[in-house]
């Protein structure tokens, strides 16, 4: 009975002196396993009087589950100085960079045009596209653009025998109102042409151009849709445009758009009411119908938005340049 | 258009000091693009007259010269320009005067002291060039500022005008733009006092009278074309930047600022007969002033006598007519000719005239007598001579049509509502003639001065241009709520940008236009789109595959250093087809070094084929196919490592290595991938039918075959999946083998089976039987062996 008594003591030290869970399986068998003491005792249990069966049979279990315990108490400590070890040894630099491919880009003026065409988006502008090769009907004559008039000479024009390349995003306006009655509510983003290369000028440039026709869509809307598109790619409500009078021959009244800039004004893009003679060009009724358009440089947008004061690394393609666009 | 305030100041009694010029102006419409004044200039450069020139001792070109500057004694100082000489009086820098980039110091030129500097009119930045000495008038007074002597206290402003505003292209047009803007009443104008006598002996005929509907002549006799003409009309040409040629040209050139009236001179003795204004007969040729010989066509209108043309009309005289220093006699010409024959006409000579700009644009036809007479008046004044009466043949002028301005259509277009009276005001300041035929009702007619003036819509630009585009208020319109379409099926190109973005390509925006000879032999293309003025040699074709274009971007940065390069450019390519010229926006790019780029665990591989297919599928959803191609492989690309890619059946472009041909033309050293595909094959994706996944767990089975070298998977791949064997999941190439164990002309593939159904658990027999199709098939089509 004594000698029973101590088998708990005498397992705790056994198992304390384990350090793996082999060595704690070895141990374990001494005392729980198929030969192990306690099993021994209750194999000799049967040959005790009946009277004493039940309180010896209740001490060897109790023994038991108390050995058992302290077995699992030893093996838990051991996974978790085993697990402590291996975290240990896992420790790695966290700090590394990811391993990744490169991370490309979209160019800039993709980005400006992305803007644009979400902010306009938003209010119902769907996209319109055109040509690039225009004839000189839809580039010049159905814009008012008659052949000899001096606004020609406004436009350095690229010329490809009869044919042109589009001076400016304008011909798309005829193009669509011939195919679409009002309401039309458009932008056409895309490139032209303008024989005309130095520090400002690109001979390749992008254009977007916006046209509203409807019942009443006035001069007034026009400064209005203009500013609000403004302050909401700058992200500043606080900017304001000024209209000036211009002249573009398909568009009258027309104007100069110049926004608010560094307390200054700048010219950014020229707009105003569709000709009469362009609606009727493209059987739109002018008693009916009034609108505006308006016509804005990318690349000017561009440059503001990103504070970059030369219009050559949009077209040079150093990566160095256009991976800073990565986002 | 540079308009000197001065002169502009003489069309006013009041000072126009009272009012801000610039952004009056600007803000009409007439942008000032410069704004530049002379009266910066140091008080102590003064006149000074020059006692006397010797030479220096020690410099050839030198000269010490005593000179009077108003000061108790005289100033000496050593002088180098040509034109120096005793009794000339010049501007005179003197010690501390600051000129535009340095100061005037007591110096020593070799040897000798010099105590100031006298002045060309470059060097006080009153013109660009100068050969010598400014050489001022006789009368000018020694001592007196050089500021005061030329009354330097002027501000001129540069226009920028746009072609419509030509009534702006003289200090009167500007002028009365002023006092409608400003309300600043102008000055009664008088009428040039010209007495003539006697008839004007040259006999005219206006053979085209619908191109010149107005001309006016007279002779004036017994001129002296030698005279030096007065400060103020010199100094308002030069303000005007006009050059000065010879006083007569100069009086018309004076007059042509003034009044906006093109003028010219003929030298009478140096015409013969009867003059005609008509049209070129074809091939007719003249020299021109600037002795230019030009060839003519019946396109071209002609000032012509007994010889043959004399003027081209509207444009420049003829040089074999001209007036010089001998002439005595002069027929002076003013006329109107009609814009739509003018215009265009000087620019096919390569020509744009002070004349020709005006005339195309239209002169005001109701004032060419007046400045013939304005003319007269001077030319008699400075040059001397007697006028003879003035002949002026009159057709069929322009017509003012009288245009309805409605009230409430100006506030309907403005959306602004305006005052009646506000737009009677306008109208009213603007010199136009209009009666109101009832509230709201005008009826206007536009002055003669104004081509730009024809229907409703320009009246409510004038309008809203005289009240003002500041008071336009910002109003965003109200608008029924319908909401975009946005079909589902299209891929929104961004989607596709940004997907190639996240393979690590950046987009790259290139020129349109690329050479000639690379068109030809790296795009194989024989239909060329040339352009008839390209902007440089090397840009004179427009391209029909961006791959040129990529490769010099390529090149460009493997210069700078980049050693994985990946782009791409979404743009239009030209085509032309049986002379129909096309275009078709295309997706290409190109892929050059590692496929990765290098960082702490890169095995730093090579790109392979297989890397930027796999790009290519990620961005196309799987909608291309990849096919063998038969024939057809652009001679830019490997033909052994070039896929065909096509949609439904259709070829719509080429993923492939760059030929080594061209490798070796443009030192790559490492590989190089490039494609294309059209856009528009991405446009309408598929839209699969999504199905539940099923309970169970699919079953895998490997198989390796051995085929001909030459079979391509992707056809075993299609012939298994077209058999649509019943609970076949998935057939999928794992491996490609070919070496040691296998013949030379065969290799072994690996292809995983996944098999699943969708209510039962497969039995062992089922697999097999399913394996056993797919071999069949395999073996039965492409004579494979099980490995």
């Amino acid at each position: 009975m004594d000698q029973l008594k101590d088998l708990a003591d005498q397992a705790q030290k056994a198992f304390a002196k384990c350090q793996t869970v082999a060595e704690l399986d070895h141990a374990k068998a001494q005392f729980i396993g198929k030969s192990g003491v306690i099993t021994d005792a209750m194999k000799q249990l049967s040959q005790l009087p009946n009277n004493e069966k039940p309180k010896m049979g209740a001490l060897i279990n109790e023994i038991k589950q108390n050995i058992e315990s302290l077995l699992n108490s030893r093996k838990d400590q051991i996974n978790l100085e085993v697990m402590e070890e291996q975290l240990k040894s896992d420790k790695i630099d966290v700090t590394l960079p990811g391993l990744k491919q490169a991370q490309g880009s979209l160019h800039p003026i993709s980005l400006t045009l992305n803007r644009i065409e979400k902010i306009f988006a938003s209010v119902g502008f769907g996209v319109a596209q055109g040509p690039e090769i225009e004839d000189d009907y839809h580039n010049f004559t159905a814009l008012n653009i008659p052949e000899s008039h001096p606004a020609r000479a406004m436009h350095d024009t690229f010329y490809i025998g009869e044919l042109v390349l589009r001076t400016h995003t304008s011909p798309v306006q005829v193009r669509y109102m011939k195919e679409h009655q009002p309401p039309i509510k458009i932008i056409s983003p895309g490139r032209v042409y303008r024989v005309d290369s130095d520090a400002t000028h690109s001979p390749m440039f992008h254009q977007v151009e916006g046209l509203w026709v409807d019942d009443k869509v006035s001069f007034a809307n026009l400064k209005g849709v203009v500013q609000n598109f403004l302050q909401r790619f700058f992200e500043d409500d606080a900017l304001t445009i000024r209209f000036r009078p211009s002249f573009f021959p398909f568009t009258e009244p027309s104007a100069e758009i110049d926004m608010s800039w560094n307390g200054g004004w700048l010219e950014i893009g020229g707009c105003g009411m569709v000709h009469p003679e362009v609606l009727s060009q493209a059987s739109i009724d002018p008693d009916k119908f009034q609108g505006f358009a308006f016509g804005l440089g990318v690349e000017r947008l561009t440059m503001l938005k990103f504070g970059i004061n030369d219009l050559r690394p949009f077209f040079m393609n150093d990566l160095r340049f256009l991976r800073q666009f990565a986002r | 258009m540079q308009v000197s305030k001065t002169w502009l100041q003489t069309f006013f009694n009041q000072s126009l000091d009272q009012i801000d010029i610039e952004n009056i102006l600007t803000m009409a419409g007439l942008e000032v693009d410069e704004v530049k004044s002379f009266d910066n200039l140091s008080d102590l450069v003064v006149v000074a007259e020059v006692v006397s020139v010797e030479k220096h001792p020690d410099a050839d070109r030198l000269n010490v010269c005593q000179v009077n500057a108003g000061q108790s004694e005289h100033l000496q100082i050593v002088c180098g320009a040509p034109n120096v000489r005793a009794g000339l009086k010049v501007p005179c820098a003197l010690v501390g005067a600051k000129l535009a980039d340095f100061e005037i110091k007591k110096a020593k030129l070799r040897g000798v002291d010099s105590h100031g500097m006298l002045c060309s009119a470059k060097e006080i930045g009153l013109s660009q060039e100068a050969d010598g000495l400014l050489e001022l008038n006789q009368d000018t007074m020694v001592g007196t500022t050089i500021k005061q002597a030329l009354s330097l206290d002027d501000t001129v402003y540069t226009l920028s005008l746009t072609p419509n505003r030509a009534d702006c292209l003289s200090i009167l047009g500007v002028a009365r733009e002023v006092a409608s803007l400003s309300k600043i009443p102008m000055k009664t104008q008088n009428p040039p006092a010209v007495t003539s006598k006697g008839k004007c002996e040259q006999k005219i005929e206006i053979t085209d009278q619908a191109s010149c509907p107005r001309y006016c002549g007279r002779q004036i006799r017994g001129v002296n074309n030698n005279q030096k003409l007065p400060d103020f009309i010199i100094q308002s040409l030069e303000r005007s930047g006009i050059g000065l040629i010879s006083p007569i040209v100069d009086i018309t050139n004076y007059v042509l600022m003034e009044l906006g009236q093109p003028l010219h001179a003929f030298d009478q003795h140096k015409l013969q007969g009867q003059i005609q204004v008509r049209r070129a007969n074809k091939k007719e040729k003249i020299t021109l002033l600037n002795e230019q010989e030009v060839e003519l066509s019946d396109k071209d209108l002609v000032i012509a006598d007994e010889k043959g043309p004399i003027a081209l009309a509207g444009i420049m005289g003829g040089l074999d007519s001209a007036i010089d220093e001998s002439t005595t006699d002069v027929f002076l010409e003013s006329a109107f000719f009609n814009p739509e024959v003018i215009a265009g006409r000087a620019r096919s000579f390569g020509l744009s005239t002070d004349s020709s700009h005006r005339f195309e644009r239209g002169v005001d036809y109701a004032n060419t007598a007046h400045a013939l007479d304005r003319a007269t008046e001077l030319i008699i004044e400075y040059c001397g001579g007697v006028a003879s009466e003035l002949i002026d043949f009159q057709s069929d002028l322009p017509t003012r049509d009288t245009i309805t301005l409605n009230a409430s259509k100006v506030s309907k277009v403005l959306g602004l509502s305006l005052d009646e009276k506000i737009i009677e005001n306008a109208i009213k300041s603007l010199q136009m003639t209009y009666k109101q035929t009832k509230p709201g009702m005008f009826e206007v007619t536009p002055p003669s001065y104004r081509f730009d003036l024809k229907i409703e819509a320009d009246l409510i630009e004038e309008v809203i241009r005289l009240y003002g585009y500041d008071n336009i208020e910002s109003i965003l319109p109200e608008q029924k709520a319908e909401m975009l379409e946005v079909p589902d099926r299209q891929i929104d190109i961004n989607e596709t940008k940004n997907k190639m973005a996240n393979l690590g390509y950046t987009e790259v925006v290139t020129y349109s236009f690329i050479d000639k000879d690379l068109e030809q032999q790296f795009h194989e293309n024989k239909n060329l789109i040339e352009l008839d003025n390209p902007i440089a040699s090397q840009m004179n074709v427009m391209r029909s595959k961006l791959w040129a274009s990529h490769l010099e971007v390529l090149n460009y940065n493997i210069n700078r250093g980049q050693s994985q390069i990946r782009i791409f450019e979404i743009a239009p390519t030209y085509h032309k087809q049986n002379n129909t010229i096309f275009e078709q926006t295309m997706v290409s790019g190109l892929a050059y070094g590692s496929s990765m780029p290098e960082q702490w665990k890169s095995k730093n591989e090579k790109n392979n084929f297989f890397n930027i297919k796999g790009d290519i599928e990620i961005i196309s959803s799987n909608l291309l196919a990849y096919e063998m191609p038969s024939k057809g492989v652009p001679g830019a690309l490997h033909p052994g490592q070039t896929a065909l890619i096509t949609l439904n059946g259709e070829a719509v472009g080429w993923l492939g290595h760059l030929h080594p041909q061209w490798q070796q033309k443009y030192d790559l050293t490492e590989p190089t991938f490039i494609f294309e595909f059209r856009l528009d094959a991405l446009q309408n994706r598929s839209l699969n039918d999504i199905e539940l996944p099923s309970k169970l767990i699919p079953v895998r089975r490997d198989i390796a075959v051995i085929v001909d070298q030459g079979v391509p998977v992707q056809d075993m791949i299609r012939a298994v999946n077209g058999a649509k064997i019943g609970r076949l999941i998935e057939f999928v190439p794992f491996d490609v083998y070919q070496g040691q164990g296998i013949d030379k002309n065969k290799k072994s593939i690996a292809f995983l089976i996944l098999m699943q159904d969708t209510y039962k658990t497969l039995e062992d027999s089922d697999v097999t039987k399913i394996v056993d199709q797919v071999l069949e098939i395999l073996q039965s089509k492409f004579s494979a062996t099980l490995r």
